[in-house]
């Protein structure tokens, strides 16, 4: 058990690094405990002396005790509405299935105003090829293989940010964005390695609600038709987000 | 107990009644349990901003502090306060705070100029600004990573907790996508950066996991597993700008298998993270 025995001094190593850590000024902050000790006494014996003197003063008693009460400020935290959450639905052509409704659920992180992180997860049904149309009985995936279900985890610019404008008294935030990102997409049976990349519109009715326009491009390699090939799957979407 | 004015007590209201008196399953009845089911799921879903509470109040001690029209450097100045005037500040959106005058008027504020505010009783108002210090000190930390998990190509994502400046609990999920078997793995485990006030910071990871495999059907061992895995790891975390940096990292993993012997599976992926 070579391997195991490895494993074993590692772990030991690292577990002894982060207690190394917090004693790396171990002597250093000793000294300071010691000087912080020195200059307390110090303080302390200051005290006594003013004390003492005050005492041979004897200043009168005052008649009236000042009630000077400060005044405390509670500091509130301040909440963070970088987090977007929303569903999406529009359709999605899968390359030799044909064009299916999709929906979805998305998920942003908006990290500076400029970029964001964004989560997607999405559902279509494929359709039939038009070799299964045209070969009367023939079936080349079965029903659940024809579940077609993706996720990406992108990074998002807002390119173009401004308002949008409807009559003469309203502006709504606007922006449009582009994403890319990589993911993964469940489809006849198997898993793919799948990159995404497109754009979209967002519009901002309220500052915690958003309409977004999107289109994106899947692309995975598949070997499902008998060759190796990339396929590009193109989504449009509308959806509708709730900033938290 | 539910507070009172609560917007959900007018929700649970029709089910409570509903449960005391057994009433008849009709279609009004339904509908308005589905109304109320709807009630409650938006008021949940509305975000807490429209809540009148307790806000902060912060007093400009600039000339004025202007207040655009949205969370954007582009975005116009449409109001300003003045010098001594204080404004509540509502919430935050990246480096941007939605701030209310005493005039009642809401803009949006640059955090550079929410700098030279401060609170009632003269104190500068400090908040989390997102830049190098940020880097070498933060409580969350989340991120994308592309790569190869024992030959196959990996998707991952993880988030991490700081417990101080050098120690964080750090959980990682991935799915590998092979030739002969896809699969996803979790791993929960301690990072420690050794030196985090370095621009390019080294760190060690210590921690375990589970893996679940599903061989490609062609194969003699086509039932899928799911095994207990224990690893030990490093990298490199490089900061880039703002709240990013740049992460590569290294993991050993040690899959404990009921077979003869464990398997030993490299993992390397570099990625894209943002702390907050």
């Amino acid at each position: 058990m070579e391997t195991g025995i490895r494993v074993l001094l590692l772990t030991a190593a690292l577990m002894a690094l982060p207690g190394c850590a917090s004693v790396r000024n171990w002597f250093h902050h000793r000294s300071e405990v010691r000087q912080a000790q020195a200059e307390a006494k110090e303080e302390a014996a200051q005290q006594d002396a003013q004390d003492a003197q005050q005492d041979a003063d004897a200043t009168p008693p005052r008649v009236v005790e000042p009630e000077v009460e400060r005044r405390k400020i509670k500091v509130p935290k301040i909440r963070s509405s970088n987090v977007e959450i929303g569903l999406q639905y529009g359709f999605i052509s899968i390359e030799d299935f044909g064009t299916q409704s999709t929906y979805g659920l998305n998920a942003a992180y908006h990290v500076t105003e400029d970029f964001f992180f964004l989560g997607e997860y999405g559902r279509a049904y494929a359709g039939r090829t038009s070799f299964e149309t045209l070969g009367g009985n023939i079936q080349l995936l079965t029903s659940a293989e024809r579940q077609f279900t993706y996720y990406d985890l992108s990074l998002g610019y807002n390119l173009l940010p401004g308002e949008a404008f409807i009559g003469r008294g309203i502006a709504l935030t606007s922006a449009f964005y582009f994403l890319g990102g990589i993911g993964a997409t469940k489809f006849a049976g198997d898993d793919r390695f799948t990159v995404n990349f497109g754009g979209g519109y967002r519009v901002l009715p309220a500052d915690w609600l958003a309409i977004h326009i999107q289109v994106q491009d899947h692309v995975f390699r598949t070997d499902l038709l008998g060759v190796s090939k990339l396929t590009n799957n193109m989504e449009a979407t509308i959806g509708t987000t709730v900033y938290f | 107990m539910p507070q009172p004015g609560n917007p959900c007590d007018a929700c649970v209201a029709p089910f409570a009644a509903g449960n005391a008196a057994h009433v008849r399953k009709t279609a009004a009845g339904r509908f308005s349990n589905g109304l109320a089911i709807l009630l409650c799921l938006l008021v949940l879903a509305t975000p807490a901003v429209s809540r009148e509470k307790e806000y902060l109040q912060v007093f400009v001690t600039a000339p004025y502090l202007e207040l655009r029209s949205g969370p954007g450097r582009g975005f116009p100045v449409f109001n300003v306060a003045e010098r001594n005037e204080s404004v509540r500040v509502l919430y935050r959106r990246t480096d941007w705070f939605k701030v209310r005058t005493e005039k009642g008027v809401e803009g949006w504020a640059a955090q550079r100029d929410m700098l030279r505010t401060v609170l009632a009783d003269g104190t500068p108002f400090k908040f989390d600004l997102g830049d190098r210090a940020g880097f070498t000190s933060h409580n969350f930390e989340m991120g994308v990573f592309a790569g190869d998990y024992g030959g196959a190509t990996l998707v991952s994502g993880y988030g991490s907790y700081s417990l101080n400046s050098q120690l964080a609990v750090e959980l990682a999920v991935g799915q590998f996508l092979g030739k002969f078997d896809n699969g996803v793995t979790g791993d929960l485990g301690f990072t420690h950066v050794l030196v985090p006030e370095w621009r390019i910071s080294p760190f060690l990871m210590l921690g375990t996991g589970l893996v679940h495999v599903s061989p490609k059907a062609t194969l003699v061992e086509p039932s899928d597993r799911t095994e207990q895995t224990a690893y030990v790891g490093g990298g490199l975390r490089f900061y880039l700008t703002r709240r990013f940096f740049l992460r590569a990292e290294y993991k050993s993993h040690v899959v404990f298998t009921n077979r003869n012997a464990n398997e030993k599976v490299d993992e390397w992926k570099l990625g894209f993270a943002f702390f907050f």
